[in-house]
């Protein structure tokens, strides 16, 4: 594929990207009518729905979708590896490990009009964050595997702690905690819109900057050295703001799975391992897709939403298997 | 009276101990300018340690690296990058870029290629140039996962070309590849060497190559650089047996009449 295609494809994306968020929020149970979105009573509940619920809605997931699928792109890339995603060095499990305290124990504050739980779940990701770079500080260098493996023991030691916690608490707070951990965008508010913005914009213009870094250090760390990347340098800046990112994704709409690991393999096959048209493909596609899984957990039944983290599984799952054996087969 | 020429590389007193392990125990080299020069020795002599000390990817405990004169360890990633390139042993297969991407981020240490940018327009001709004087301008647009052991390394000596630094360092360029292909990549890299005018240093098993294409050669063991003497100097019974503990047949080349090494016949029964 020539870069012209690349970059055709690319736009062709952005279009998508922009119908989504301009369709999407007329989508649901009920088609509101042009009038009344746009000269809308006071008390105009279609009017109140439309911009207070669902334009909110939409924002968020496409802000969480192309976060979540960035994080994906950078830690594959940085640890070299396909499974890795946004959650892999323990960032979900600590914002969960949060939550779950401050849930079981009822503890209830805000601060900066941020609530007890969202507070929770930032102090629990940065916990881990903390902890998976003291891991590997304290192994001596910063190697690519001594960190996958410091977050995959850490997320699963929080996870213990996550179930003894559920064990011992009551019924009411155990369905809470399940309900947060299976990713949900329902609570979404044009604060909530504000709040996660800069965190993915900081993200987006750091990774976006590196993106010859990030195609060295996909290759080897010894190469990215050779070629002149001070590697640990830009490894450490990397993980802290994609981390960091994802922090703020997941106390936002909690941990939303299978977005960052499958939305980066797609576009991998879509428009190629290049990170410079890498990285801007994977936050179109994640920010759509959620868009998308999103509009139909709200949609699909009537009486209650299911959470989105259930739909991306759902229908990413077997698009992703189709695509990588439609792919292969065209190999020669 | 001859003058020396200024080492462009000069390393002494390297020493690395990981663990219970002696990597480096005083060792050290020199080089000049457009000189050609083999680093042979056992598995584990410490070759691989020591070049990984001279491109700044390992910190040796003490000695001291210089570089053109000034200490390696002061320099700057990129600074040391335009000074000088590296070829692996060999790529990893999963490597999906094609070969003029790959070969395009070597250039890397000249910037020019900020913001969106791959590469600038000098960039794109020194790749252009390195794909040319390796000969795949046929697979500049192929991914390297697809390509042969031979054709990968041809690109990776490409992308290090690319580098435009004086210095070439390479580790074993030809361990993996098919007695042909071993031939096409030995000839590649000194012709290259000698009409670009690159300083090469290269870390080989193959003692027959480092015989007929080398100016200089030196023999490493448990960690120390033992012996450092001309190519011809270098294959003579004695020294051969310090280094590998082997004794091997010599032979003059029929056409080079350089000394080549055979196994002996009598050893097999």
């Amino acid at each position: 594929m020539t870069d012209r295609a690349k970059s055709t494809l690319l736009i062709t994306m952005f279009g998508l990207t922009v119908l989504t968020a301009l369709v999407m929020p007329w989508l649901g149970h009920h088609l509101p009518s042009w009038d009344v979105i746009f000269r809308p009573r006071a008390d105009d509940i279609d009017a109140i729905i439309f911009w207070q619920i669902r334009v909110p809605r939409v924002l968020l997931s496409l802000l969480a979708g192309a976060g979540l699928s960035l994080g994906g792109v950078v830690f594959q890339a940085l640890f070299r590896n396909p499974l890795a995603t946004p959650f892999t060095l323990g960032v979900a499990s600590g914002a969960s490990l949060g939550v779950t305290i401050a849930m079981v124990t009822g503890i209830h504050f805000s601060l900066l009009g941020l609530s007890g739980t969202s507070l929770a779940a930032f102090s629990g990701a940065i916990l881990s964050i903390a902890l998976v770079y003291g891991i590997a500080r304290a192994s001596g260098k910063l190697s690519p595997t001594t960190m996958l493996l410091g977050g995959v023991a850490i997320s699963f030691f929080f996870s213990s702690l996550i179930l003894l916690l559920q064990y011992l608490g009551d019924a009411g707070s155990s369905f809470r905690i399940l309900h947060w951990l299976m990713g949900d965008i329902s609570r979404a508010s044009m604060d909530s819109v504000l709040q996660l913005a800069p965190f993915i914009i900081s993200g987006i213009l750091i990774t976006s900057l590196l993106h010859r870094e990030l195609n060295l250090l996909s290759i080897t760390d010894d190469i990215a050295a050779s070629r002149g990347v001070h590697v640990d340098r830009t490894r450490l800046l990397l993980f802290f703001a994609v981390s960091l990112m994802v922090a703020g994704i997941i106390t936002v709409c909690g941990p939303i799975g299978f977005v960052g690991i499958m939305a980066p393999h797609i576009c991998r096959i879509l428009i190629g391992a290049n990170h410079r048209f890498l990285i801007p493909a994977s936050l179109l596609f994640g920010a759509t897709f959620l868009t998308l899984c999103d509009t139909l957990a709200r949609s699909i039944t009537s009486s209650a939403e299911v959470p989105v983290g259930i739909i991306t599984a759902i229908l990413g799952g077997p698009f992703f298997l189709w695509l990588l054996l439609s792919k292969n087969r065209s190999l020669p | 009276m001859q003058i020396e020429p200024t080492p462009i590389i000069q390393a002494s007193g390297l020493k690395l101990r990981i663990g219970s392990t002696q990597l480096l125990d005083d060792a050290g080299l020199a080089i000049s300018a457009g000189e050609r020069l083999a680093i042979v020795g056992p598995n584990g002599a410490g070759k691989t340690t020591l070049i990984r000390c001279l491109l700044g990817l390992t910190h040796p405990d003490s000695g001291s690296i210089l570089l053109n004169g000034y200490p390696l360890a002061q320099l700057k990633p990129a600074e040391l990058a335009r000074q000088i390139s590296y070829v692996p042993q060999q790529l990893a297969e999963r490597i999906s870029f094609t070969a003029m991407e790959f070969i395009s981020m070597s250039r890397y240490a000249y910037g020019g290629g900020g913001g969106f940018k791959q590469v600038d327009s000098e960039g794109l001709k020194a790749t252009q140039q390195a794909i040319e004087l390796t000969g795949i301008e046929h697979l500049s647009h192929q991914a390297l996962s697809t390509m042969s052991g031979g054709e990968r390394q041809k690109v990776s000596i490409a992308a290090a070309l690319a580098q435009q630094a004086p210095t070439l360092i390479l580790d074993e360029p030809s361990a993996h590849l098919d007695p042909k292909q071993r031939d096409i990549i030995h000839c590649l890299l000194v012709k290259i060497a000698r009409e670009q005018n690159i300083t090469l240093i290269v870390i080989t098993h193959d003692l027959n190559w480092a015989s007929s294409d080398f100016d200089r050669v030196i023999g490493m063991k448990d960690g120390q650089t033992l012996i450092d003497a001309q190519a011809d100097k270098f294959m003579q019974q004695e020294t051969l047996m310090e280094i590998f503990d082997a004794d091997w047949l010599l032979h003059p080349h029929p056409e080079s009449g350089r000394p080549m090494v055979l196994p002996r016949q009598s050893l097999k029964a």
